[in-house]
């Protein structure tokens, strides 16, 4: 019996010793809600949204980590979010639902607001005087209304994405060959997406190319079909989820104009000019398309179109090829517009725990010093005369750098400025050293994504500005939404006005109605309608 | 001494012998407590109405409110329809497949031909669906897919085999077939390893052909294995595969492909709505435990092998 | 020589080979060519599938290797395979042999508090609450440990010991051997393909876990390879920083196609020697001698 026991008694430990090591790896995260000593250093866990998810994250012994700890104190831990927004969602909703938030971390506004009811998020009301300088380019006014819940900011909202930073783009070459002038209405457009699916413009003698190409690319604000088909809506007034006017206030889909702008779309889908890839798309699809020149007219953003990394493939591929920046089509009323703008906040929210554990004051410390000439510089492009130069202007450029393959763009060094968007906030430094002009490889043109930039920013577009903020519609109620719109597009429902209507009618039975009412309420109550 | 002190002595004699069967049982089941146990205990977060806050124990009961708003939500049936048609039609596509592929392996006597088969047949389950969502994209999108191509070519119009309605279905079956078919039919390679030879070696003295030997000799003795799999499968009828799904989904298909997984991710999972999602997994665990069951005795009262 | 029967019988098996190898190359061919797509190429995918290897490009699979996190990555994948495998044999092959034990009181109870789990899958957040209750969030043991006993290996296994002849392990017991001496010196010797089996089984699914990575390792030096290549298979939600290209040269769909390559390499390595052990009869051979 014991010679037995001490045999098994080995193999466990045996077995145990094994395992120990594995569990020692990684450290966790202390902070309990205990009072902390002065002197300790803080830990302050950073959950942030990575600029290029695919580069990876900065190196251990990355610069600005050294500097927050000998300046603040400060033991600042990294976790980049994952690259899918729905991954994001999931591992921060269960990190709420075990209470064990990180300090600071970036949250979409959809889950942030259900974190906020569930009395996760602190409140950083006092936070904003602690930061002066990060005030006065990052929390305007106007963003701490963003993340103002029944009087109370609970979320440290900067700036995002460029507003209006998309447009309408042509094959100029295809025009061109076809002789065709750059169209003007819906009409004109239909005419250009026909001749460029039926009368070969790239001249190969191979029927392989389409009028219009576009991927479903859903957001809160731009429902339905989703901003790629967003020109076409706009053409009929009833480009996004709302319309934001105090004169028509309500869902765009409720408004009968959609039906209109609904029956054009169907129009191209049956006239086979857009790319039949379109639903099966994902965005990286789309992009890879364009660049082989499967279509002709497509709605992208200035950078994915423009900047240097992006546009070389179709550089390569059609040396003779070019784009120009189109007006979007005018509908039957005369109404255009590229697709709906809102300010595009990016929030990042503070845990009640790190708050009660006393971290908002260092947190504070940490964004100002982001915000200051160091942090900003540091965090958005790396070290000075290592990784870029200032240019006579003050815009950082790759341009006389000793070392170049130590240039802020680079590959290697994109893991360096991976939390670039902490401090950006879209100012004319950041747009001019992000988008500098540049001469293309093979075909010798000059582009310029800032001008590109500038000129998608003049076309016409539909301000939603604070749209993003109305309530929510429950799972199945989007899923109603999105699922008909389809159904009416691929056939499988027949788009005649009375089908629309009855299925109008059991939008608003499924809850269309409740959305309907409560999003002009929100908005009314708020001051959000123009 | 009674009947019963006997039985009782008897039983703790029987103890008492295979006690260090026991000694061996303890870790498992201490580890199996922790991580399988201690999970349904929090499970009773279906019956409340969770928040982070008060957690499992202060969240406040309301009994079957969040099964009632699954059986009463827009989508239920049509879920409940997708799902069964998924597991149900991966189970009578995908086990006969692995099965006639590991029998085939085994019988054949062509020996480059049989292990480059066996070895290209069980690659595709190490791609995860992400990346088969892009090899289903090559071959099936409509603007320039292989088959498509291909149907071009032959004159016919291309089909849109990943946003149509009636073709999903048997694209998210034959795909789940394709990715799986080799790796299981491993575990019946392993079964079929270990039958005698010997049986063989007689039935040929009798005279059979290869193919009574197959039907009499090999199929019957790998039956315990395929009941088995087929029973653990039937268990887990209400899973139909959620990280297929969730890839090669999309709005256009959501009527034929929305499964209750799916569904839970969006409204469970993506809105903090845990309790609604807890007592799916419940809802669903009955049916399983239900079918099994079922399925159970009848296995039983065909062969004399049973899962219990 | 061979009856006719027979012969037709082995000609339906070439046909289902040979029929079963196309289906499974097209796929696999085309990922492969996609991993190799230069820039430059335009076409149908069909043709992409003819594209001679003089006209291929390695770009994707520099890209890849030259990622920072690349070996990093790989490196804890590693890890999380070698000690998830051992802790599931560990804790799986006792539990499958008591199982397997037919004169064992309670063993039908045994049974069902084993199936009993795997029924009622209750979900996510039940589950993360036990595990980052314990403490294991931050650990490459969350990815392994939850999952390390699972019950279908542990059944196929029960029924594997279950069919080794009695008359092996009386013979042991009869010299006054213990039940664990039985176990390790006869039934394991014995069980080589099962447990290989099994091992793979473990070992494909926790080198391939995303989700458990996703939910409990929060450090970024703790990556595994799946989330990796998640962050590059799936485009990031970062619209407005497209400027930055990690890839340079290389297609994105070439970039995603080598990844998955490369992550299955070890897997793709390690089958062929445990198809060693999978010859016919060589359970047989210790019965009869």
């Amino acid at each position: 019996m014991t010679e037995m026991l001490k045999k098994l008694v080995v193999l466990i430990t045996l077995a145990f010793s094994l395992i120990v090591p594995v569990f020692a790896n990684g450290t966790q995260d202390t902070g309990k809600g205990k009072k902390l000593d002065p002197n300790a250093p803080v830990t302050i866990e950073l959950w942030y949204g990575a600029a290029a998810t695919e580069a990876g994250p900065p190196p251990a012994d990355w610069g600005a980590l050294k500097i927050i700890k000998d300046k603040f104190n400060i033991n600042l831990k990294l976790t980049a979010l994952p690259s899918a927004e729905n991954d994001q969602d999931v591992k921060i909703n269960a990190a709420g639902a075990g209470n064990a938030l990180p300090d600071l971390f970036m949250v979409r506004r959809p889950v942030w607001q259900k974190l906020v009811q569930q009395g996760l998020i602190a409140n950083v009301d006092d936070m904003y005087p602690q930061m002066p300088n990060r005030c006065k380019t990052h929390y305007t006014e106007d963003s701490i209304t963003f993340t103002t819940i029944n009087g109370k900011s609970y979320g440290l909202a900067s700036p995002g994405a460029i507003a209006k930073n998309e447009g309408v783009l042509i094959r100029k070459d295809w025009l061109d060959k076809l002789g065709l002038k750059e169209p003007v209405t819906t009409e004109d457009y239909m005419n250009v997406m026909k001749a460029f699916t039926e009368k070969d413009p790239d001249g190969d003698g191979k029927a392989d190319t389409y009028g219009y190409g576009a991927f479903i690319e859903t957001n809160n604000y731009e429902e339905g079909l989703g901003r790629r088909m967003d020109p076409f809506f706009g053409a009929y007034g009833v480009a996004g989820t709302w319309n934001m006017t105090k004169a028509n206030a309500g869902l765009n889909v409720l408004n009968p104009a959609y039906f209109d702008a609904l029956s054009y779309v169907k129009q191209m889908v049956d006239n086979n000019v857009i790319d039949p890839n379109w639903l099966s798309y994902k965005k990286d699809d789309f992009r890879a398309a364009w660049k082989q020149g499967k279509f002709g007219i497509m709605r992208e953003q200035n950078a994915a179109y423009a900047a240097a990394a992006n546009y070389k493939p179709f550089d390569e591929n059609f040396p003779n090829g070019s784009w120009i920046i189109a007006n979007p089509p005018k509908g039957p009323d005369g109404k255009s517009a590229v697709g709906a703008f809102t300010t595009g906040y990016r929030i990042y929210a503070v845990s009640a725990k790190a708050a009660q554990a006393g971290k908002k004051a260092k947190i504070a410390q940490l964004l100002e010093w982001m915000s200051s000439d160091e942090g900003y510089y540091l965090l958005g492009w790396g070290v000075k005369d290592v990784n870029y130069k200032l240019d006579a202007k003050g815009v950082p450029t790759t341009k006389g750098l000793a070392d170049p393959s130590k240039a802020f763009t680079a590959p290697e060094m994109i893991p360096l400025t991976q939390l670039k968007n902490m401090v950006y906030y879209n100012g004319a430094v950041e747009i001019a050293a992000r988008y500098p002009a540049y001469t293309t490889a093979k075909s010798g043109k000059i582009m310029d994504p800032g001008d590109v930039l500038l000129m998608m920013q003049t076309k016409p577009w539909t301000n939603v500005i604070g749209s993003d903020t109305l309530p929510n519609p429950n799972a199945d109620l989007k899923r109603f939404y999105e699922q008909g719109v389809l159904e009416f597009l691929t056939g499988k429902r027949q788009l005649t006005k009375d089908n629309w209507n009855a299925w109008i009618a059991e939008f608003k039975k499924v809850g269309g109605e409740q959305w309907n009412a409560d999003g002009i309420k929100y908005a009314k109550d708020n001051n959000l309608l123009k | 001494m009674t009947k019963r002190t006997v039985a009782k002595g008897k039983l703790w004699d029987e103890i008492k012998h295979h006690r260090s069967i026991y000694a061996i049982l303890i870790i498992p089941a201490v580890y199996y407590f922790i991580f399988k146990y201690l999970p349904i205990w929090n499970g009773q977060i279906a019956f409340k109405d969770f928040t982070a806050l008060s957690g499992v124990m202060g969240s406040p009961w309301c009994g079957l409110k969040n099964f009632v708003d699954f059986f009463h939500s827009f989508y239920f049936w049509e879920l409940l329809r997708n799902t069964l048609f998924y597991s149900f039609g991966k189970l009578l596509v995908s086990v006969p497949l692995s099965i006639i592929l590991s029998v085939v392996l085994y019988e054949s006597q062509r020996k480059y031909l049989r292990s480059i088969v066996q070895t290209l047949t069980y690659l595709p389950h190490f791609l995860s669906w992400v990346i088969m969502y892009g090899i289903l994209l090559v071959l099936l999108a409509p603007g320039d897919g292989v088959v498509n191509d291909i149907i071009k070519a032959c004159g016919g119009q291309p089909v849109p085999f990943l946003t149509d309605t009636k073709a999903f279905p048997w694209i998210v079956i034959l795909s789940d077939a394709w990715k799986e078919m080799g790796w299981s039919a491993i575990i019946f390679i392993a079964a079929l390893m270990a039958i005698d030879p010997s049986l063989y070696e007689a039935a040929m003295v009798e005279g059979a052909t290869a193919f009574q030997r197959t039907m009499n000799i090999t199929l019957p003795s790998i039956r315990p294995v395929i009941y088995m799999v087929v029973l653990l499968k039937l268990g887990t009828i209400l899973d139909a595969g959620f990280n297929q799904m969730f890839m090669l989904y999309s709005v256009p298909v959501y009527s034929v492909g929305d499964i209750i997984d799916t569904w839970v991710y969006r409204q469970g999972l993506l809105e903090f709505q845990f309790s609604l999602a807890t007592a799916v997994g419940i809802f669903k665990g009955i049916i399983g435990l239900l079918l099994i069951t079922i399925s159970n005795q009848l296995v039983k009262r065909m062969s004399d092998s049973s899962i219990l | 020589m061979m009856p006719a029967s027979d012969k037709f019988f082995h000609h339906c098996l070439d046909v289902f080979l040979v029929v079963t190898l196309i289906v499974v190359v097209i796929p696999l061919w085309s990922t492969i060519t996609q991993s190799f797509r230069p820039n430059t190429f335009i076409g149908s995918n069909l043709e992409g599938m003819f594209l001679p290897p003089w006209k291929w490009s390695t770009a994707a699979y520099h890209a890849l290797l030259g990622n920072n996190g690349f070996l990093l990555a790989f490196t804890n994948s590693l890890k999380i395979l070698i000690f998830g495998v051992a802790t599931s044999l560990l804790l799986t092959i006792p539990m499958a042999y008591c199982l397997s034990i037919k004169t064992l009181p309670g063993r039908k109870l045994l049974t069902i508090f084993v199936l009993l789990p795997y029924l009622f899958n209750v979900g996510l957040i039940p589950s993360y609450l036990v595990i980052s209750g314990i403490g294991l969030t931050n650990h490459l043991a969350a990815i392994f440990l939850p999952s390390a006993i699972s019950t279908y290996n542990c059944l196929i296994m029960r029924g594997f010991f279950e069919g080794i002849p009695e008359e092996l392990k009386e013979s042991a017991r009869i010299d006054g051997a213990p039940e664990w001496y039985v176990l390790v010196r006869i039934i394991l010797p014995l069980s080589k393909p099962i447990i290989l089996t099994i091992g793979l089984y473990y070992g494909v699914s926790f080198w391939n876990d995303f989700l458990h990575a996703m939910l409990y390792l929060n450090e970024n030096s703790l990556q595994p390879l799946p989330i990796l290549l998640r962050n590059i298979l799936i485009a990031s939600g970062m619209n407005e920083f497209v400027e930055v290209n990690a890839f340079g040269d290389a297609p994105i769909s070439a970039i995603k196609a080598a990844s998955v390559f490369m992550s299955a390499i070890p897997m793709i390595i390690a089958y062929p020697f445990i198809q060693k052990y999978f010859t016919k009869g060589t359970l047989l051979g210790s019965v009869k001698g």
